[in-house]
């Protein structure tokens, strides 16, 4: 039992971080109605700065804090390089954010080296319901519910996020009203890098982050967030959660290696199903 | 007179690469092979993304499902190999089939993670399937191609190889050329114009999109096999994601829908990938150099390619000669 | 005087095909001006041009003050808010207030919080037209009013547009299929026909043109009696 509470709270503490990726790609796939390639690569940019400004001697949270705003820094950069030149297409786009996430690489590379880095977190145990575990777990749990709250604010009750979420609603009307879309979109990817960026700096004292760490992520993002339709950050945190659960329990009970073919099966299956509700001609590009 | 200086212009090309591996040793011929078999993958891939607008990054996997059904139909069922070659496309395209059915209906970016969750699927299915296909460590001792009584070893191996790999890859880019100069073919630029047109003017979109996915992924699957014969031994690690992103940039550089493009993008990326390889390798280069030049280039081409030139360089050669 | 708005020679493409093809109109400040033709015309492309949406292949389009649309179709923000829905057309402005505008429509103030996709036809388009005055525009461009509504709810609505001409003086561009309502409203108006204007005036004597008559108001049943 203390077994399966393990696995649970491991699940979950991966599982936010996957919902911060998640919620990235969602923020950015609204605005702009491109899935963002690099996502990935920005949780890797997180996790690997606050590494390497931790290593400088940088103070706990202020160390990570500033990993975070490069991370959105990245974002904006991607942004520029994806949507920037107005009449980009979509799909144009969507192998940009892969040449640049690829292009990452060897940025990373030889910023940070090859190998996967670590670092310390909120260190010790707690001791809850009969099972040790890992301090860090709350941090991640706490980090990413108040990232969520903070995001609903966002969206809900500032201007900016409500012409966010208008340039989504309606893009034309957006325009007609003023709304610089491109702009809006260029703050959606500052603000998915920002969510990639925390997830990085949350997970990387958890598992170790290398240059091409941003495959798995991307994956196991992109599989929660395609629970929502790509649209939904609510239900993408549910998707995560579960995915991270599914995943902690794959590898504990059966196979380590099978673990990582969760999350491609599942979302693969649920792709497929949402694809089977909707007409089976896309829309031309609009 | 423009069209017979395109036919011309193609049978300079055809001659030339004709000739070309006379002049080329060993390591240049297994280059030669390699832009050879890349041509064939990618002109499949430069088909599907130029015609049906489908964005796949999981054409290594056809490549590699090519290559392991080739190779245990010649090693363990002790198939010709001729005859294992083409039953090996066949299965791929017939898994394509499977595969595609329901990916297909998918949007541009859905398909797009799909395909790569796909090739990550089949990798880590070959990987466990240890019993049959090695595992991790590989398939090594694959049967030597032979056309009958004859077999290809020896000195002069990788020549003939240069010469099978240039027969197939024209094979393919006229199969590809008169595809798309055929009236099929005139559903398929129907189709890469709007596909809401198409379906208006009565083409069966989503069949003609699963054509044309399976197409591609036969050609994947026929150069995979091929390359099983010429190596004699493959392993998951010949098969990364990487590769499937190195088609997709030869496709985009090329052109997509080009027919020559195929040719010109898998030679201007494999060339590339060459001189950086030597360069990174140079005494005195730190270890990851290769590696750091690889992902820096194919990170700046395919961005540079799409913001500066998204036709691809043989579209944008023949637009400047048109319009000169 | 600088008229308030100025469009001369103006061409507009889609790519190949040509939108608009050397139109040329004049509105001043405070006046009401129609635009009437068929589906097609070439209307809404105008429109766009005006609000800065598409960019001209040719000749000028100039604008001496704010520009507001409301789009045909209503085009609203429907998973949001009515409240939602003004508050974003102030973008451009500082006052991001709606209460001039539910002082205008009282029945959207008792709707505010409503979503705005879940209102009826009449009631949406009201809320494009307050959500276009939000930003306190010298020119409010309407296109297509009328469509879709009942000839009640339009009246009301073309109603509301003449007391805000008169009383604040704002100009109105009134782009309509339904010629009758358009000449009624608007003392002066212009008729585009694929691409070009084919004829303008003061409404009585476009009104009482044979050839517009035919057209767009039904006449040729007129001309019988």
């Amino acid at each position: 039992m203390s077994l399966l509470l393990q696995y649970l709270a491991s699940g979950i503490a991966t599982g936010c971080t996957f919902a911060l990726v998640a919620t990235g790609f969602v923020a950015i796939y609204r605005v702009t109605r491109v899935v963002n390639f690099a996502q990935g690569a920005f949780a890797v940019v997180g996790g690997m700065s606050a590494f390497a400004l931790l290593s400088h001697g940088l103070p706990h949270v202020l160390a990570e804090a500033l990993a975070v705003l490069l991370a959105a820094v990245v974002g904006l950069l991607v942004g520029l390089g994806a949507i920037g030149r107005r009449g980009t297409p979509v799909l144009a786009s969507l192998i940009i954010t892969l040449g640049i996430g690829i292009g990452s690489y060897a940025v990373l590379i030889l910023a940070f080296g090859d190998q996967p880095v670590s670092f310390d977190g909120v260190g010790g145990a707690l001791a809850v319901a009969g099972v040790t575990m890992p301090r860090q777990f709350l941090l991640v749990a706490a980090v990413t519910a108040a990232a969520f709250a903070a995001l609903a604010l966002f969206f809900n009750r500032t201007y900016l996020g409500r012409a966010l979420t208008a340039c989504s609603s309606n893009p034309h009307a957006a325009r007609l009203v003023g709304i610089d879309t491109t702009r809006m979109g260029l703050v959606s990817f500052a603000l998915g890098g920002a969510l990639g960026g925390l997830a990085g700096v949350l997970l990387t004292p958890l598992q170790p982050v290398a240059f091409n760490s941003d495959v798995g992520l991307a994956i196991n993002g992109f599989a929660a967030a395609v629970f929502g339709g790509i649209l939904r950050p609510g239900t993408a945190l549910v998707g995560a959660l579960v995915l991270g659960v599914a995943e902690a329990l794959v590898a504990g009970y059966s196979r380590a290696s099978f673990q990582s073919g969760v999350a491609l099966v599942l979302m693969l299956a649920l792709m497929v199903w949402q694809a089977s509700r909707r007409p089976a001609i896309a829309e031309d590009a609009a | 007179m423009r069209r017979r200086l395109g036919i011309g212009l193609g049978v300079a090309i055809a001659i030339g690469t004709l000739l070309l591996p006379i002049a080329l040793d060993d390591s240049q011929l297994t280059v030669y092979v390699f832009i050879g078999l890349a041509t064939i993958v990618v002109a499949g891939l430069s088909l599907l993304m130029g015609y049906a607008g489908q964005v796949s990054l999981g054409q290594g996997a056809f490549y590699a499902i090519g290559a392991y059904t080739t190779a245990l139909l010649a090693k363990l069922l002790g198939l010709p190999p001729p005859l294992a070659l083409a039953a090996a496309t066949a299965g791929t395209a017939a898994i394509a089939v499977v595969v595609g059915l329901p990916l297909l209906r998918l949007r541009g970016h859905y398909l797009a993670f799909a395909t790569l969750a796909f090739q990550l699927i089949v990798l880590s299915v070959i990987g466990e399937a240890r019993g049959l296909t090695g595992g991790d460590i590989g398939l090594p001792g694959v049967p030597t191609l032979s056309i009958g009584p004859v077999a290809l070893e020896g000195q002069y191996r990788t020549f003939v190889f240069a010469y099978i790999v240039w027969a197939l890859a024209a094979l393919a880019l006229l199969l590809n050329r008169n595809l798309v100069r055929s009236r099929p073919g005139r559903a398929l630029r129907a189709l890469a114009t709007s596909e809401a047109g198409a379906l208006a003017a009565g083409v069966s979109v989503g069949r003609l999109k699963l054509q044309v996915f399976a197409l591609s992924a036969a050609y994947a699957g026929l150069a995979g096999g091929v390359y099983a014969f010429f190596l004699s031994y493959i392993a998951p690690g010949s098969f990364p994601v990487l590769l499937s992103i190195q088609f997709l940039i030869m496709a985009t550089v090329g052109g997509l829908g080009s027919i020559t493009g195929s040719l010109v993008g898998a030679t201007v990326i494999t060339l590339l990938v060459q001189v950086l390889t030597a360069v990174g390798t140079l005494p005195g280069m730190p270890l990851h150099a290769p590696a750091v030049f690889s992902y820096a280039v194919y990170g700046l081409v395919l961005v540079l390619i799409l913001l500066l030139l998204p036709e691809g360089l043989v579209p944008a050669v023949q637009r400047r000669w048109r319009g000169a | 005087m600088t008229p308030l708005l100025s469009v001369r020679d103006l061409v507009v493409r889609y790519g190949q095909a040509t939108a608009l093809d050397g139109v040329s109109l004049e509105l001043g400040a405070g006046e009401m001006v129609a635009l009437v033709g068929p589906n097609g015309a070439g209307k809404t492309t105008l429109l766009n041009t005006i609000s800065g949406l598409l960019r001209p292949a040719g000749g000028e389009c100039a604008v001496a003050g704010r520009v507001a649309q409301v789009p045909e179709g209503r085009q609203l923000f429907a998973d949001m808010s009515v409240e939602d829905n003004l508050r974003l057309g102030a973008w451009t402005v500082r006052d991001r207030s709606p209460a001039r505008v539910y002082e205008l429509f009282p029945p959207l103030a008792a709707m505010r919080r409503r979503q705005a996709g879940t209102l009826s036809g009449g009631e949406q388009q009201m809320v494009a037209v307050g959500r276009a005055l939000m930003a306190r525009p010298d020119l409010l461009a309407v296109d297509e009013l009328s469509l879709g509504l009942a000839p009640r709810v339009v009246d009301d609505l073309a109603e509301h547009l003449g007391r805000l001409n008169r009383d604040t003086g704002m100009a109105v561009l009134l782009v309509e299929q339904n010629a009758r309502l358009a000449l009624d409203l608007c003392p002066r108006a212009y008729v585009l026909e694929s691409g070009r204007i084919a004829a303008s005036g003061p409404s009585a004597e476009l009104g009482q043109s044979a050839a517009i008559r035919a057209a767009y108001l039904g006449g040729a049943m007129d001309e019988l009696q």
